[in-house]
């Protein structure tokens, strides 16, 4: 079963990521939602920010996949899903989000 | 593109990198990779900025040929 939602226009993406990441602490930008994640990547991205942090905003880039990369690496210089933000900076992916949490790093990082 | 080609596409444009990779689902997958990369370049550089080094070398191929790359970077001991 899938399901694919309405693809939203170049704009709309554009105006979603910039409103996203300047409008909350953390923000996480991942194939699916919080129930339902799409891809291990971003299901494991979500569990590491989720073990520090209660409020997460998250966006779904399968609703139009092509723009969000386009839009994102426009903050972050890459391409890649999951894209984590806190602060209106640019974190990482699941690796670093990983990695951090590893070097005893992540909590901080997390904190606003 | 298999595991070697994209260990040999980070050798070649990170100064004195070796890179591993590895296809950790499944020895046939040829769009997930697990990369681990030792380079001098890394040193005084964020994680951050460290990822992004690999991502640059992998340009176009990253999100095309290769779905996903698990990655770890490293510097010399």
């Amino acid at each position: 079963m899938s399901f694919e939602p309405e693809e939203l226009s170049r704009e709309e993406v554009q105006q979603k990521v910039e409103e996203t990441i300047a409008n909350n602490e953390v923000a996480l930008f991942m194939k699916g939602t919080e129930l339902m994640p799409q891809c291990g990547y971003s299901r494991k991205a979500l569990g590491l920010i989720g073990q520090y942090r209660d409020e997460v905003a998250t966006v779904n880039v399968l609703t139009a996949t092509e723009a969000y990369r386009e839009a994102l690496a426009e903050y972050s210089d890459r391409e890649t899903i999951p894209q984590t933000f806190v602060d209106g900076e640019f974190v990482g992916g699941s690796d670093i989000l990983e990695q951090l949490d590893e070097n005893g790093d992540l909590e901080e990082t997390l904190t606003v | 593109m298999d595991a070697a080609d994209v260990e040999a596409i980070i050798e070649e444009s990170l100064p004195n990198a070796a890179a591993t990779v590895t296809t950790p689902r499944d020895p046939d997958d040829d769009s997930h990779y697990a990369v681990e990369v030792v380079s001098p370049a890394f040193e005084d550089k964020s994680l951050v900025d460290q990822h992004q080094l690999v991502h640059d070398a992998l340009g176009e191929h990253l999100t095309r040929d290769i779905h996903a790359i698990e990655l770890r970077t490293e510097t010399p001991e």
